[in-house]
């Protein structure tokens, strides 16, 4: 891991077109600003991290999970 | 074109309803293109079922379906990426998860996904607001049904194949 010490507004290039700002510092939180094209996803590691984990469960159900009228009439209020 | 499926068997697909991810859904990144299926038509459920990949299907919904108040906020960065430009031409849906024994159904009201109805594009949206979990849990849905977009998706009949082992 390649680590560098930064100022509070300065910042960090990675490539050509991704480049990370250091806003503010306040105790123990740091405030981030990452510009990047619209093709790089930019999200908090731990969200990116759930979402992901949770595709991977929602995907392809089999057995009961997949017989949607039989989950619907459990479901209908 | 014919499209080979797990859950459904071969289904004819018309390649205009074919929805292009602009980015990816998450740890699906090889996965690009999809169809909206509507198979239990008396449910609010729909099948994004993937093109490319014959085993990989999601069961979706209309997130207001599931939560009346429900107001995600869609950057410009995701507008931009998808070329909406009109509030109408925006459709959302929500992956679904559900486990079997004892049935627990929640839905992913923080990471959408985004349709562009009019140039059949999508992502799978972050919302910022932190309040929309991952992992809504619905014990009912009190709404009336039927509520994926027809304007991007094909039905496909009940009796057609059943795959469900």
């Amino acid at each position: 891991m390649l680590i560098l010490t930064r100022k509070l507004g300065e910042a960090i290039a990675i490539g050509d077109d991704v480049k990370v700002h250091l806003l503010e510092i306040k105790g123990k939180q740091v405030r981030i600003g990452v510009e990047a094209p619209p093709r790089i996803t930019v999200h908090r590691e731990e969200i990116y991290r759930q979402i992901r984990e949770q595709n991977q469960k929602s995907a392809t159900p089999t057995g009961p999970a997949a017989d949607l009228q039989e989950v619907w009439e459990k479901l209908k209020g | 074109m014919e499209l080979q499926t797990k859950l459904f068997g071969p289904i004819e697909v018309d390649t205009a309803r074919v929805i292009e991810m602009r980015r990816p859904i998450l740890g699906f990144e090889r996965l690009r293109r999809y169809v909206l299926l509507i198979r239990e038509e008396k449910t609010p459920f729909g099948w994004l079922q993937s093109v490319e990949e014959a085993a990989v299907a999601f069961v979706v919904v209309n997130p207001f379906v599931v939560k009346g108040d429900y107001e995600p906020v869609l950057s410009d960065e995701v507008q931009g990426i998808l070329g909406i430009e009109r509030a109408e031409d925006v459709a959302l849906l929500s992956i679904v998860t559900i486990r079997s024994e004892p049935l627990e159904v929640s839905v992913n009201l923080r990471a959408p996904l985004v349709i562009n109805v009019r140039n059949m594009t999508a992502l799978q949206a972050v919302l910022e607001d932190e309040t929309y979990p991952v992992r809504y849990v619905i014990k009912t849905i009190k709404e009336r049904p039927a509520e994926i977009p027809q304007a991007v998706s094909l039905k496909i009949s009940p009796t057609s194949s059943d795959n469900f082992a």
